[in-house]
């Protein structure tokens, strides 16, 4: 017989094995979460369940916080501005940090490989990570302010967003840097409509669940009263902390097979910008698109999409790669580009006082000759224009939800990945593009997995996932 | 299926209590909470003596608002009403209470807009729906087809419960009363679980003022300005206000195809006014929104008339304004 110690002991010493396997051996994650942390002590990595702490640049004042961290087991990072990064790298190297995590603000990350770079062959046993500080806090927001004293400006530039997601901002940060998973983090609004409001289990684990769903690796900023109460054993603390960890392992377990994003919509512009609106309501409308540079339509092209949006000035070749496009079937929107262009010869068709289209080959160019006034009107021209034939996945009673999908190297899709930004649970109806035979849906809540019953029909397969709270995946099979 | 109902929800909405604090005032504490029901976000803020006592009753409301989508939603297949749209042709069907209520508000619209407003319109509405979303504009033929199957006279009711309906094709769809009809429940439960002071916001196009800020008279809501230099406001206490738009223009189509439609010419609405309306109930405010949108202004100040303690303004991305002020006054200017 064994006594309950004795097994706990042997519970605790397979737990051990299995962490020091895993920090010893990493798997590559298909998602991160990073905590930041900034009370005098951590809980031990087993319990928290995270394996990699974030201490501010002002924290290397507190040494020992770091050493202890590092004693525990954990990947120290220390979160940097670019100025202190040389300073910081030199003190992380002495002191065995795992790696600087460099702050840098959007207007001055033109320079940032190069600086990267440098860093890295100065300092080769260190990480250097570009961590994006725009980020937003995930969640279903309303349209109703409560202030004293002031006019309120309560709508966004566009009439219905109803959700504020990172995903648009993930989406450049993947044409930005390349190189790295992208890494973000933002401040909880903690504020609101004249209330202070303590950061709930479900905000922590929306915000892991978005970053786990759209393949990108998250610093979570955790409230000092959590930091504290966990470090103190406070059950109800714990309690919490439990629904976020098994959100994050929900990410943390899948490792990363090589599957990518599928878009069907190119979206082509001179200048990244993650604040970018009309990309914004692309996301939040579930139109898989993929960035990219204007110089990338020379080099590497986007002839794989059905709908090319260019929110960039053409040059010479560029022009003619698009008009080699249209030929071929596609359809391009350029946005505000005004210049002469080679199928201005052709017979142009005046769509309304701002837009005319172009007939070319088989495929068609749109021409919007001022910037995008409503994102949201636009955003729906896009699905529109897309059509029911090109429509990769769609969603019903799915306005606060967002899906991407995500496909193998042959262009198959392998999974979907679900968010929930109303955290309530909802019924929700998908329809894909493909025959899938079998859909198997798992979540954080009740593992994996569930069979759901695919209906095909027309080259489509639909489904219908009986209860999303916050975070889903369905894994799709054709055989 | 549930399509996306995003363009309904036109109303800017924006309020705020003067006073020393929101937060906290006379001891009245505020309690702001927020769901997704009805394919909108609903919000209700609520000042109580107790939080526990205002969560609690904000609880319930949404409560009562789910139970209100669940009798009303033709997107559920187990709702009361999906179920009459199956059953109740050239057949007499017990509906609910509530059902019942809205569907006799609703042909009392219909008779007083003259068929304007009209909760039979459904087979014009998905018949439009698909080419919002992306098909070509319905034939002459399938409109007609349409067309047939629309009219309110075709709906027979039988106090106290009883509905028929005299169509082979008729069906109801309660989108343009359901959400002001579900505001209006809310603000029921909340006055019987003691919360006097609050403020219900269906998803922007549908507002309810219960009582006042604390240290307030009323409510203070800024309506939607299409043109953006008007700068309309009213003052609300215990009235609610509601606010109907056809859709945004497209930016690359030659045809916009808004999700209003005109029962009088089977097509979708064309119009550039938005229009606020301001009434003692959200049921009556929603209903008369959509009215009046289609009635437009000529006909619409008429209706306002003959309706008491009303009022409603129509304006136009080009400032151009309309009001039939018979209720709360509309005011105007930046504050």
């Amino acid at each position: 017989m064994i006594s309950n110690s004795s097994r706990r002991d042997h519970e605790d010493l397979r737990k051990t094995v299995v962490f020091c396997l895993l920090v010893l051996f990493p798997p590559s994650a298909w998602s991160t979460v990073l905590v930041q942390w900034s009370n005098s002590q951590l809980p031990p990595p087993s319990s928290l369940g995270v394996s990699d702490v974030v201490f501010s640049w002002k924290s290397r004042l507190r040494p020992s916080l770091l050493a202890n961290a590092r004693k525990q087991g954990y990947r120290v990072y220390v979160e940097a501005p670019l100025q202190q990064a040389t300073a910081a790298a030199e003190e992380g190297a002495r002191a065995g940090w795992t790696g600087l995590l460099l702050n840098i603000p959007e207007s001055e990350r033109k320079g940032t490989r190069t600086a990267a770079t440098r860093l890295r062959s100065a300092y080769p046993k260190l990480k250097f990570l570009v961590l994006g500080t725009i980020g937003k806090q995930p969640q279903m927001r309303g349209s109703l302010v409560i202030k004293n004293d002031s006019v309120l400006e309560v709508s966004s530039p566009t009439a219905q967003p109803w959700i504020d997601t990172n995903l648009a901002a993930i989406k450049v940060e993947q044409r930005r840097n390349q190189a790295q998973v992208p890494l973000y983090t933002f401040a909880w609004v903690t504020s609101k409509q004249g209330q202070q409001r303590s950061v709930t289990a479900s905000d922590y684990s929306l915000a892991v669940a978005e970053a786990g769903a759209f393949h990108a690796d998250v610093v979570l900023q955790l409230d000092k009263r959590l930091q504290r109460a966990l470090t103190n054993h406070d059950p109800e603390a714990w309690a919490l902390w439990s629904q976020v960890r098994s959100t994050a392992n929900f990410y943390s377990d899948l490792t990363d097979g090589g599957l990518q994003p599928a878009a069907n919509v190119a979206v082509v512009v001179d200048r990244l910008d993650t604040r970018d609106e009309a990309l914004n309501l692309l996301a939040r409308h579930n139109i898989p698109f993929q960035v990219f540079l204007a110089a990338d339509l020379n080099a590497v092209g986007v002839g794989d999409f059905n709908l090319v949006i260019v929110f960039a000035k053409p040059d010479k070749v560029a022009a003619e790669h698009i008009a080699s496009l249209v030929t071929r079937g596609k359809t391009v929107v350029l946005v505000d580009a005004h210049s002469s262009y080679p199928w201005h010869s052709n017979q142009p068709i005046q769509l309304n006082e701002h837009t005319v289209s172009y007939l070319l080959g088989t495929g068609k160019i749109l021409e919007l000759s001022e910037p995008v006034t409503d994102p949201e009107a636009f955003a729906q021209d896009i699905r529109r224009l897309l059509g029911k034939r090109d429509a990769l996945l769609s969603l019903w009673n799915g306005l606060t939800s967002i899906a991407v999908g995500y496909k193998d190297h042959s262009g198959e899709l392998k999974a979907i990945e679900f968010v929930n930004y109303a955290t309530d649970p909802i019924r929700v109806q998908v329809q894909v593009k493909g025959s899938f035979t079998s859909i198997r849906y798992e979540t954080p809540e009740h593992g994996c997995c569930q069979s759901l019953v695919p209906v095909t029909h027309d080259s489509f397969t639909e489904f219908v996932i009986p209860e999303l709270r916050i975070a889903g995946r369905a894994h799709l099979d054709s055989q | 299926m549930r399509f996306d109902n995003r363009w309904a929800a036109v109303l800017l909405v924006s309020l705020f209590s003067f006073g020393p604090s929101v937060q906290s005032s006379d001891r009245q504490i505020l309690v702001y909470q927020k769901k997704y029901i009805m394919g909108t976000v609903f919000e209700i803020a609520a000042y109580s003596g107790s939080s526990e006592q205002a969560s609690f009753a904000i609880e319930k409301a949404f409560h009562e608002i789910v139970r209100i989508d669940d009798l009303m939603s033709n997107y559920k297949p187990e709702s009361a009403l999906s179920h009459l749209n199956q059953s109740a042709h050239f057949h007499a069907e017990s509906v609910p209470p509530d059902l019942y209520c809205v569907i006799q508000q609703a042909v009392q619209f219909s008779k007083l807009s003259d068929g304007k407003f009209d909760i039979t319109v459904a087979p014009l509405v998905n018949l439009w729906k698909a080419a919002l979303l992306g098909d070509s504009i319905p034939s002459a033929a399938q409109q007609q087809q349409a067309e047939a199957c629309v009219g309110y006279e075709k709906i027979a009711l039988t106090p106290p419960d009883q509905i028929s309906f005299q169509s082979a094709c008729l069906q109801l769809d309660l989108g343009a009363l359901g959400k002001g009809y579900a505001v209006d429940r809310a603000v029921a439960t909340l006055y019987s679980l003691g919360i006097y002071n609050a403020f219900i916001n269906a998803g922007g196009s549908t507002i309810f003022a219960m009582g006042s800020p604390p240290g307030q008279t009323s409510w203070l809501v800024h309506l939607r300005d299409p043109s953006h230099k008007v700068g309309p406001y009213v003052m609300l206490s215990n009235e609610s206000v509601s606010t109907s738009e056809q859709s945004a223009a497209s930016l690359l189509r030659r045809d916009s195809v808004g999700h209003i439609i005109d029962p009088a010419t089977g097509r979708p609405l064309k119009t550039e006014f938005a229009v606020s309306v301001i009434a003692r109930t959200a049921t009556l405010s929603d209903g008369l929104s959509t009215t009046l949108l289609l009635l437009g202004p000529m006909q619409g100040k008429s209706l306002v008339n003959r309706t008491p303690d009303t009022s409603a303004i129509w304006l136009s991305p080009k400032a151009q304004i309309e009001t039939a002020i018979y209720g709360p006054q509309i005011l105007f200017g930046k504050l």
